[in-house]
Order: C-alpha cells, then sequence, then structure tokens
C-alpha cells in the first residue's frame, strides 16, 4: 500500500513524533509506515487520516495494483 | 504497583521479559538489587530467615514484573511483531521437544526400558492445552 503521509506531514509541519502521539502509536511505526514497510489497520489509517485534516482514506493511502 | 510500565520496555532481542527504558527503571533495578544485598549482609539474621526473606522479595518483584508487562504500552505493529516472534519461538521450542522425546524414548526403547522425562511431556502437552485454551478463549471473544 503506497500513502501520502510524509507529504501531508511536512505540510502541515509536524513531526513523526507528535503524529505517533496524535494516534497514540510508537514512532517507530509511523516511520514504518512512511516507508511502506508496514499496512495500518483501517482503525488507525482513520485516526492518521483525521490527524492529517485529511478528507477521505483513499486520499492518503492507495492499494498497490493486485492487492488484497 | 511498585514500577510503572512506561520506565520499561520489552525486550526483543536478549531473551523475555522486560529491560529498563529510562533512568527511573534503571533506579528501579538498582534500588531492588541494592535492598536484597543490604538484606543479606545484616549478620543478626539466620539463614531460614535470609531465604524466606528473599523468596518473599523475589515474589515482589516476580508480580510488579508482571504486572508491569501487562501493561506495557504497545500499538498493533508492537503486537504484530510481538505475535510473530513469540509465535516463531513456540515452534522452534515444539519441534525441539517433540525430537527430544522422539529421541528418549526410540532410544529407551531400544533398550527395552520405556522411559521419557516428563518434564518434556508436561512442557508439551502443557504448551498444546494452553494454545487450545487461548483460541476457545479467542474464538468466543469475537
Amino acid at each position: 500500500m503506497k500513502n501520502k503521509i510524509t507529504e501531508r506531514r511536512k505540510e502541515l509541519k509536524i513531526t513523526q513524533q507528535e503524529l505517533a502521539d496524535t494516534v497514540d502509536v510508537a514512532r517507530q511505526t509511523i516511520i514504518s509506515l512512511e516507508q511502506g514497510r508496514y499496512n495500518p489497520s483501517l482503525k488507525l489509517a482513520n485516526a492518521i487520516t483525521k490527524a492529517l485534516k485529511v478528507k477521505h482514506i483513499e486520499d492518503l493511502f492507495e492499494l498497490e495494483n493486485g492487492g488484497d | 504497583m511498585i514500577g510503572k510500565p512506561e520506565w520499561f520496555k520489552r525486550r526483543k532481542y536478549t531473551g523475555w521479559g522486560i529491560t529498563p527504558k529510562t533512568w527511573q527503571g534503571w533506579v528501579y533495578v538498582a534500588v531492588f538489587v541494592t535492598l536484597i544485598i543490604g538484606f543479606h549482609t545484616i549478620p543478626t539474621l539466620d539463614n531460614t530467615t535470609r531465604t524466606i526473606g528473599t523468596g518473599l522479595w523475589l515474589l515482589v518483584l516476580g508480580i510488579d514484573s508482571i504486572d508491569i508487562m501487562i501493561h506495557l504500552k504497545k500499538d498493533e505493529r508492537n503486537y504484530l511483531h510481538e505475535a510473530i516472534s513469540e509465535r516463531n519461538a513456540a515452534w522452534y521450542m515444539v519441534i525441539v521437544l517433540a525430537l527430544g522425546i522422539a529421541y528418549q524414548g526410540i532410544s529407551s526403547g531400544l533398550q527395552q526400558r520405556l522411559y521419557v522425562d516428563p518434564i518434556l511431556l508436561i512442557a508439551l502437552f502443557g504448551g498444546l492445552a494452553i494454545k487450545a485454551g487461548s483460541n476457545i478463549y479467542l474464538d468466543r471473544k469475537d
């Protein structure tokens, strides 16, 4: 799954730690998400979408071709 | 209890349990160790009192450690990684136990004296019971 977390986070001038604290996960989890090494649950994806003030989850997360 | 979960983190690379993460965690460990050493240096205590005192102190430490581990903050990625790594460790232990039981059974059987260490059997079948109980609990919880 691709995502635009890094770009949106930088637009809002939020650090990885601040985002992690807002959605109640470890900073390492945010790092793994931004590097595309971890796919979040729907609950976490929704929380990140709200924290980054994005209207729709699909604007922030995108399933890659052939994904489940 | 005594220690706070935010002072510790889960051991990932050096066994099971917890390890200090903050200076408060290290102070906690130092105090526990210092007090038990200090207790043993009291000259007027007899061996029975030392043994009982040490046992009680270790019991308090054990219960506090379990309480800390239960309340350690984990996010979904931590849960997933812990589940996978513990599953891999459990599979390795099951395989070694099964091979050990088979080896003992076969080698003792060939000597006309079938014997398998009961601790190995308790470990293997106890693990099986825990796995079954966990799945029953999780199925009902869902």
